[in-house]
C-alpha cells in the first residue's frame, strides 16, 4: 500500500468541496482517477469505509478520521470510531486491559 | 519586551460549543477567560503564537520549524464553524526572528503565504475575538514523526526569546502556546465513545504537576519522543509548550486549569 496516495485523498477531503462531492456522487469512479494513483486494495478499503484497515496498513488515522466528518463512504465519525475500536481491540485490551 | 507566557487548547468544536450553547460552554468560557483576561492585561501589541498544523498547511512538505513572514493571514482553512477572520501578522518582526534563529543555528524555514487552520483562530478566537493585536505565527511540527526533540523546543524558546530582546524594539509581545498535552484524534487510541480520547491521563496529571512547579527542565527530560507517541497522535502538542517555556524564566504559573476529558490545560505566566 502505497500510504501517501490514502493521506493525500484524506487531507484534499478537507480542502476541496468539488473532491467530497464528487466522492459522494461517483465514488469508485473519483477514487480511480485520483492522483497520487490509489492501488486496487486501497480502492476496495476506502469504498468499504474500512478506516481500522487502512490504519492498520499505514494510513495516517488522524487523516482517516476526515473520512467520517464529512460522511464519505458509509462513515460518520461514532462510525469511525467503532471501527478503528474493533480493529485494535487486541491492542488496547493489552494495554488498557479493564482499566477503561 | 516579552510582557508574558501564555497556552491553551485549540479543540474547533469550542467555539461553537460555547456559542450554541452547549452545556462545557460556561466551563470553556471561564477556562480561556482565565487566560484571557491575564493577556489582556499585559496589553500585548504582538502575539507570537506557537502551534502544530493540522496537515493543513504543510502535507506535500513539512518543515520541522517554520516562521510564518506574510503580511495577513486568513482561517480557518479547515472548519466553517469557527468564525472566519483576517489577522494582520508583524512582518517584520517575524523577519527579524527568522533571520536571528538562522543566524543562531536553528533551520526554521518561513512560509511567505499562508492561511491559519484552527489551532492558530480558535485560540484568538477566545483570547483576542475584538482586540486588533498582531500575530507572529510560529510552528513546530508535531504530527508527522520525525519530531523535533523536546531539548530542541525548549532551546528554541531560549532562541526566540533572545531574539525578541533584540529586535522586538518597543514591542510589549506575548507568546501563546496552542496545544494539547494527551490526545488522540481518530486513531487506535481512542475513547469508548467518541472518536477522540486521552490515552495518558497519568501524563496530563504529570505535566500539569511540572508546570504548577515550575519544574520545566524535568518536564524537557521527560517528553521524551516516546513518551509523546503514548500520549496520542496528537501528544506532540506539548512541544509548542515547551517553545514558550524556553522563552521566559522557569516560574509557577499565575493561573493554571485543564479539562481531563480532553486532555489539555489553560495557563498564564504574565511577566
Amino acid at each position: 500500500m502505497s500510504v501517501y496516495a490514502v493521506d493525500k485523498l484524506c487531507r484534499r477531503v478537507v480542502h476541496d468541496p468539488e473532491l467530497r462531492r464528487a466522492l459522494e456522487r461517483s465514488p469508485e469512479e473519483t477514487l480511480r482517477a485520483a492522483t497520487p494513483v490509489l492501488s486496487e486494495e486501497e480502492v476496495r478499503l476506502l469504498l468499504a469505509g474500512d478506516v481500522g484497515r487502512l490504519s492498520r496498513l499505514g494510513a495516517n488515522s488522524f487523516l482517516l478520521h476526515q473520512l467520517g466528518r464529512f460522511g464519505l463512504f458509509g462513515l460518520d465519525l461514532p462510525e469511525h470510531g467503532k471501527r478503528m475500536r474493533a480493529e485494535y481491540a487486541a491492542e488496547r485490551a493489552a494495554r488498557w486491559g479493564g482499566r477503561r | 519586551m516579552v510582557v508574558g507566557a501564555f497556552g491553551v487548547p485549540h479543540v474547533p468544536h469550542f467555539p461553537s460549543w460555547v456559542e450554541d450553547g452547549h452545556p462545557l460552554g460556561p466551563e470553556i468560557r471561564r477556562l480561556y477567560d482565565g487566560v484571557a483576561t491575564r493577556l489582556r492585561a499585559a496589553e500585548p501589541d504582538t502575539l507570537v503564537v506557537v502551534t502544530s498544523d493540522h496537515y493543513n498547511e504543510f502535507f506535500e512538505t513539512v518543515p520541522i520549524f517554520c516562521v510564518g513572514v506574510a503580511d495577513r493571514v486568513a482561517g480557518p482553512s479547515d472548519y466553517e464553524t469557527i468564525p472566519r477572520r483576517e489577522v494582520r501578522l508583524d512582518a517584520p518582526l517575524a523577519r527579524d526572528l527568522h533571520a536571528a534563529l538562522v543566524r543562531d543555528g536553528f533551520d526554521v524555514a518561513m512560509s511567505r503565504e499562508l492561511a491559519f487552520d484552527h489551532t492558530v483562530i480558535a485560540p484568538l478566537h477566545f483570547l483576542v475575538p475584538d482586540v486588533d493585536v498582531a500575530v507572529v505565527p510560529f510552528f513546530v511540527s508535531a504530527f508527522l514523526r520525525p519530531l523535533p526533540s523536546a531539548e530542541r523546543c525548549f532551546a528554541l524558546g531560549r532562541a526566540l526569546r533572545a531574539g525578541l530582546e533584540r529586535h522586538g524594539g518597543e514591542r510589549r509581545i506575548a507568546l501563546v502556546a496552542s496545544g494539547s498535552f494527551s490526545l488522540e484524534i481518530g486513531g487506535p487510541w481512542i475513547g469508548e465513545d467518541s472518536h477522540t480520547g486521552v490515552p495518558e491521563p497519568a501524563w496530563l496529571e504529570r505535566v500539569l504537576e511540572l508546570l504548577r512547579a515550575g519544574d520545566v527542565e524535568t518536564l524537557v527530560a521527560e517528553a521524551t519522543d516516546e513518551q509523546l507517541a503514548l500520549a496520542g497522535n496528537a501528544g506532540g502538542e506539548l512541544l509548542d509548550w515547551i517553545v514558550v517555556l524556553g522563552a521566559i524564566e522557569p516560574a509557577p504559573p499565575a493561573f493554571l486549569d485543564s479539562q481531563p476529558a480532553f486532555g489539555h490545560a489553560f495557563a498564564a505566566w504574565p511577566a
